[in-house]
């Protein structure tokens, strides 16, 4: 039960999370969406954006640990 | 006659009164003088206090449309602060603390250059012993760091202020520019303050190492202050744009690796200030305001981030990632205000941030500056990920927790509460934020438009969280020290400096070894000669060879 507690609480926060995006990109077909710059109007722009710059910064902060990272020690060494 | 006193100097002297008062009351004492402070907020604007000295006209006590909302902020902080730390029984980090923030705000009416540098050393001066009151070796020594870097930058200020006034005559604070050598040494001296990019190590050193009290203090006043000053001297400085812009993209990649939650805090704090840099940089009247209001409304989320994490800190004993998680179950109130910081942190829709947000985002967007616009878009999923999702997953979800906690104490819970419901308030009413920034302008920050963008954004992002949380590809965490730029002086400055003072030492050791041989030569050899029988009729003594060969050499050198 206590294990099931975290992995149900994350199922449900998952399925809420993907209705909610669908609804937004739907939103989108149904109203012209003003932008300040008329490539961000094209549908799901900012849906677009997001989903991109996250992976991209997860996955180059990932790699820029073979740079910037030491041990938890490094400066009392 | 209070109306004349500058404000904050009640707090600090209330700071020095502090020992005397019984520990109970030290606290309402703290608050009271913030409260008398706080009735400056009612003078109105004008020049209220100044004071020739040494032929110089210093302009002690101003207000205006600028310091206003400042000042406002700056008392609430302070309010949240001795609410958060009320069960401490810290002496010296409560004298720091009021003393901290009394100077700060008294550095918000300083009207010359002059007055503001004394403030400006009075906050550094004050701020170190709440860095060192974390008690551990790392804190002494990052607090020593700390202390030369912030006295440095008072340091640049007083030179920028002397050449100021022996070119032009005048010490006021005024719009400057980078065209003058004393507009580069102010610029340096507010940019040390304010986290530019490379002067930034300090921040990321020493915050995380206070107290669980010490950094809400820390993290609420030193950089706005550095902010509001920019925005007085250097509005509408285009290079400021993209030093803004670096500051919102750069420290995301950092807090994306650390583990350290209060360190992944203060990154985030770096790219926060990024956006108000930004905002100064362009220099409207809309982005000016935007500046303003996202100081106001960041003040109060972040010191509500930090004191989640105190409380974490406080109760769990840590605030590593890789040992915590789990903690929703035990400490649920902390929980929740720790994810209200974090939806006002990353702009939600109904939360401050994203009602001080748009007024920058808005006047970028009206000027046309596509790349800058879509850094700080970018940055803006930045801030979900290290502030939004990271801290509150990784402290109160990601995996079970073994071992029972606490909730945090009851008055954290108050600070807390008060701090989670201004987010929310601010975001739902912006109209009362909007009415005491320095310009009037009429803006809406919730039109369908930039709610549907913005929140396309966020829930995508979280989105983009959920896929590499389940094909594993986020960085899981690791005990570990990140590199940032105090790298520069923390390592590579000794790394060259060290061997070199060796080598400079072993050299000058050679040389004093060689001089010994020639000195011991010259020695025998007179001792020789002056104890020969030939030469003891005619020579005195053994001396009378020492002065000869001295008396030589000298020669020689004179000759040479």
């Amino acid at each position: 039960m206590k294990k099931n507690n975290l992995t149900s609480m994350g199922k449900s926060f998952t399925k809420y999370i993907l209705i909610i995006g669908a609804l937004l990109i739907l939103l989108d077909f149904t109203f012209h969406r003003h932008e300040y710059f008329s490539f961000a109007e094209i549908y799901g722009f900012p849906a677009f954006f997001g989903f991109v710059s996250f992976v991209f910064i997860v996955l180059l902060g990932k790699w820029l640990r073979k740079f910037l990272m030491r041990k938890e020690d490094y400066y009392d060494q | 006659m209070i109306s004349n006193i500058i404000p904050g100097l009640l707090m600090i002297l209330t700071s020095f009164l502090l020992p005397t008062i019984p520990q109970y009351f030290r606290q309402p004492a703290m608050l009271l003088s913030v409260g008398l402070s706080a009735l400056s907020l009612f003078n109105g604007y004008g020049t209220f206090l100044e004071w020739d000295v040494l032929g110089l006209n210093l302009i002690l006590y101003q207000s205006d449309s600028l310091t206003f909302p400042f000042s406002i902020i700056f008392h609430i902080a302070a309010v949240l602060v001795i609410i958060f730390s009320w069960h401490s029984k810290n002496l010296m980090e409560h004298m720091a603390t009021i003393a901290y923030a009394g100077s700060a705000i008294g550095a918000l009416h300083a009207g010359d250059f002059f007055s503001l540098f004394i403030w400006w050393e009075a906050t550094a001066l004050t701020s170190v012993f709440i860095v060192f009151a974390g008690n551990t070796k790392a804190a002494r020594d990052a607090a020593m760091r700390y202390l030369i870097i912030q006295v440095s930058s008072g340091v640049l200020l007083l030179i920028g202020a002397c050449l100021l006034l022996y070119q032009t005559g005048n010490h006021n604070l005024t719009v400057l520019d980078l065209t003058t050598d004393f507009g580069i040494f102010i610029f340096i001296a507010f940019g040390i303050k304010a986290a530019f990019p490379f002067l930034n190590g300090w921040l990321q050193d020493s915050y995380p190492e206070s107290s669980v009290t010490g950094t809400v203090a820390l993290s609420a006043f030193t950089t706005k202050l550095a902010i509001y000053a920019l925005a007085r001297t250097f509005p509408g400085t285009d290079s400021l744009i993209w030093i803004g812009a670096i500051m919102t993209a750069f420290p995301v990649f950092f807090a994306v690796i650390e583990n350290d939650l209060r360190r992944v805090l203060s990154f985030s704090l770096n790219n926060q200030l990024g956006f108000m840099v930004v905002g100064i940089g362009i220099g409207t009247e809309l982005s000016l305001n935007g500046t303003v209001a996202h100081a106001f409304v960041h003040i109060i989320y972040k010191a509500l981030l930090f004191m989640s994490m105190g409380a974490v800190l406080y109760r769990a004993g840590t605030t590593k990632a890789s040992e915590l998680g789990g903690l929703y179950k035990y400490m649920p109130f902390t929980t929740i205000f720790c994810i209200i910081g974090a939806m006002s942190i990353s702009a939600f829709p109904l939360f401050s941030g994203f009602v001080a947000k748009s007024l920058i985002m808005s006047s970028l967007g009206g000027m046309g500056m596509v790349l800058i616009y879509f850094v700080l878009f970018f940055a803006s999923a930045g801030v979900l990920e290290h502030s939004g999702i990271k801290i509150p997953y990784f402290a109160f979800f990601a995996h079970e927790r073994k071992s029972k906690v606490k909730e945090a104490p009851i008055n954290m819970l108050i600070a807390m509460g008060i701090a989670a419901f201004l987010c929310i308030g601010i975001g739902v009413f912006p109209k009362y934020l909007y009415q005491i920034l320095p310009y009037t302008v009429e803006y809406q920050p919730y039109t369908i438009d930039h709610v549907i963008s913005q929140l396309q954004l966020l829930v995508f992002a979280i989105i983009a969280f959920l896929f590499l949380v389940k094909f594993k590809l986020y960085p899981s965490e690791i005990k570990s020290t990140v590199l940032n730029s105090d790298w520069f002086y923390r390592k590579m400055l000794p790394g060259i400096g060290k061997p070199l003072f060796k080598k400079i030492g072993l050299l000058t050791e050679f040389i004093y070894e060689n001089l010994r041989f020639f000195f011991r030569l010259i020695l025998n050899k007179s001792h020789k000669f002056s104890n020969s029988s030939y030469i003891k009729v005619t020579t005195p003594s053994f001396a009378a060879t020492i002065l000869i060969s001295i008396l030589f050499i000298m020669l020689l050198i004179v000759l040479l």
